[in-house]
């Protein structure tokens, strides 16, 4: 009977064992995945997608790797440029501040619109927002991991 | 506007959704869940010596089933080829394995059920449940591409969760002094398990609409910054809904469950303490009035405070459940050598679906007991994983709010059952008996698991809140 308590025991213990065998797997997968995800560059916080623009420039279905500061607008010295009638020259700017992206409108002609809205000044802009400045229509989405 | 999204987008996300289905390995998935089926056997094997005294496993045949189920799981998903997941799925697979070794270690008459002329039991009646919950989660990580059926109709959403806490209201029958149970026919069920989870998809449709508003403008009050004021409505109205459901479900456990995921998420999504300040302390004041007025609270609160002040009566199932802890130890008793029962009945009344973990950690020691807590902290990591790496907003809240609300569950019950809190009767999720608790835990998994694939369809442009809509579009729209 003695012999029978023993490994009773052994096996009450393996199975505790194995329960934290499993833990351990699981977190140094975990570990791996997140290591992973740091390596990728942290200066790339997000993307712009263009959805739609009628005069071609921005190309519809570009993606621009966004820069903690992003200007746009018509002039060929914005970071994104976007050749639009009713753009204007010095149209806009994306910043990354915090935790969160801010469109700042520049005093544009036209305005520009997050999700239908005019803008005023500065607003934050989420991920899956839509910004539109003339007829170029474009969403901000989580940079690709 | 997403009729007009450009042609090439709509072809991109479509030629993606729409390809040809081709297997993919998982094999991160396969070596885990081998390593749950040996843990299983052992615990099995732990379990029927225990009981019978020589060794042999505890009820092969329905371990059998559910190892078996979880490899056909498995091979669903590799067949379909999705690239989701692939820690989830195994650590759910662990905790429902505990769930299903320790309802076969409790007396089987606890619950019974007939179908078609045969009587399950307690045990049996489990498996049936871990299998459904296995292929709701399977077959939503599987099947479900878009979101929109969620993202789209979420007032609808919340009017279908108001409208089962309404028929529970009405309808429900009364167990234990708790109104909580819905009986449609032959079906009962408890809806709160079903509304926490159409709770965080409503929560997550709002806050991903209105973040801005809530972020940018404020109203000064004092020293306090607070979002517009017609955008706290929403905040007082959650508050109200849980206080209701203290008051009339006398659900103590689903109220604080709901009130606590609905801060957690107003805090992601805005990410101001001062919200969680005001909230908190709603809610401790919400929680004192309803002590004052009502004598089933301060009775919970009064055996918090001092279960031994009335140890056979009021404080008995505290008092046991102590009990139980202290005779587990570090290592535990071992699998089915707990104490037996006393006539009968298993000391701790209720302890298939609220008092597993006392259980479990009479039998496996606190070292189990951290290894299980330890299970629900990586379901939440992955649900956190997935919201940071998820494309939009809606996502990602959705994918955090899905994790919060197993991990402030399976917390809230934790602490209910170790004194750490009063008592509270919410499952504990993917371990407690009961069909509604692992449906619902099972909806939550195969959503996390839908939304975790890398190559899903990107979301919907945002439409226009309707108070801009009425404005008329924009000039150059």
């Amino acid at each position: 009977m003695d012999g029978f308590l023993l490994v009773l025991w052994a096996v009450r213990l393996l199975f505790l064992g194995l329960i934290y065998l499993f833990l351990a797997r699981v977190i140094r997968a975990l570990l791996r995945d997140l290591r992973a995800a740091a390596r990728e560059p942290a200066d790339r916080q997000g993307r712009l997608i263009v959805l739609a623009s009628p005069s071609g420039e921005p190309q519809a279905g570009q993606s621009f790797g966004l820069d903690v500061i992003t200007s746009l607008g018509r002039d060929v010295n914005n970071a994104i440029v976007i050749d639009d009638p009713f753009a204007s020259a010095e149209h806009a700017v994306l910043t990354y501040r915090g935790n969160s992206w801010y469109i700042e409108d520049l005093g544009s002609t036209n305005g520009s619109y997050i999700n239908g809205r005019r803008v005023d000044g500065v607003a934050p802009m989420g991920f899956g927002d839509e910004l539109q400045i003339g007829e170029v229509r474009m969403r901000l989405e989580r940079a690709l991991r | 506007m997403i009729a007009d999204a450009t042609p090439a987008i709509r072809a991109r996300s479509r030629s993606r959704v729409r390809g040809p289905i081709r297997p993919r390995p998982r094999w991160l998935e396969t070596r885990l869940l081998a390593l749950v089926a040996l843990a299983l056997v052992v615990g099995s094997l732990s379990l029927g010596a225990t009981v019978s005294g020589r060794f042999g496993l505890a009820d092969p045949a329905g371990l059998l089933i559910y190892v078996a189920a979880l490899f056909a799981a498995h091979a669903a998903q590799v067949l379909a080829g999705r690239r989701t997941d692939q820690i989830l799925l195994p650590t759910v697979a662990l905790l429902g394995g505990i769930s299903l070794l320790l309802m076969q270690r409790l007396p089987q008459d606890l619950v019974t059920q007939s179908f078609f002329g045969r009587t399950l039991g307690l045990a049996q009646v489990q498996l049936v449940w871990l299998l459904g919950a296995l292929a709701v989660a399977t077959t939503l990580g599987i099947v479900v591409r878009s979101d929109l059926w969620l993202r789209r109709y979420k007032y609808t959403w919340a009017a279908v969760g108001v409208s089962l806490l309404l028929l529970t209201f009405v309808l429900g029958t009364e167990i234990n002094g708790q109104r909580l149970t819905l009986q449609l026919g032959p079906l009962s069920g408890q809806p709160t398990e079903l509304l926490k989870v159409i709770l965080v998809v409503f929560l997550a449709g709002y806050l991903s609409e209105n973040r801005a508003l809530l972020v940018e403008q404020d109203t000064r009050l004092g020293p306090l910054r607070l979002p517009p004021l017609p955008y706290l409505a929403p905040m007082v109205a959650m508050w109200a809904i849980a206080l209701g459901i203290v008051v009339i479900q006398r659900d103590l456990g689903a109220a604080l469950l709901f009130f606590g995921v609905f801060l957690a998420l107003l805090y992601v999504a805005t990410g101001r303490v001062s919200l969680v300040i005001i909230g908190f302390v709603l809610f401790l004041l919400g929680s004192a009035l309803m002590a004052v007025l009502f004598d089933h609270i301060r009775t919970r609160i009064d055996i918090w405070l001092d279960p031994f002040a009335d140890p056979l009566g009021a404080g008995f199932q505290v008092v046991q459940a102590l009990h139980a802890f202290a005779r587990g130890g570090l290592l535990g008793v071992g699998l089915g050598a707990g104490l037996p029962e006393i006539a009968g009945r298993p000391p701790i009344p209720e302890v298939h679906t609220d008092f597993p973990l006392a259980a479990l950690g009479e039998e496996l020691g606190i070292l189990g007991v951290v290894a299980i807590l330890g299970l629900y902290l990586v379901v939440v990591e992955r649900g956190l994983r997935i919201g940071a790496a998820a494309a939009d907003d809606f996502r990602s809240l959705l994918a955090i709010g899905l994790a919060l609300v197993v991990g402030v569950q399976a917390f809230i019950i934790a602490a209910g059952n170790l004194k750490v809190l009063p008592l509270t009767g919410v499952t504990l999720p993917f371990i407690s008996y009961g069909g509604s608790s692992l449906l619902a835990n099972a909806l939550v998994v195969g959503i996390l698991l839908a939304l975790s694939d890398k190559g899903v369809e990107p979301p919907p442009p945002p439409r226009a809140g309707s108070r801009w809509r009425r404005a008329g579009r924009p000039a150059g729209a």
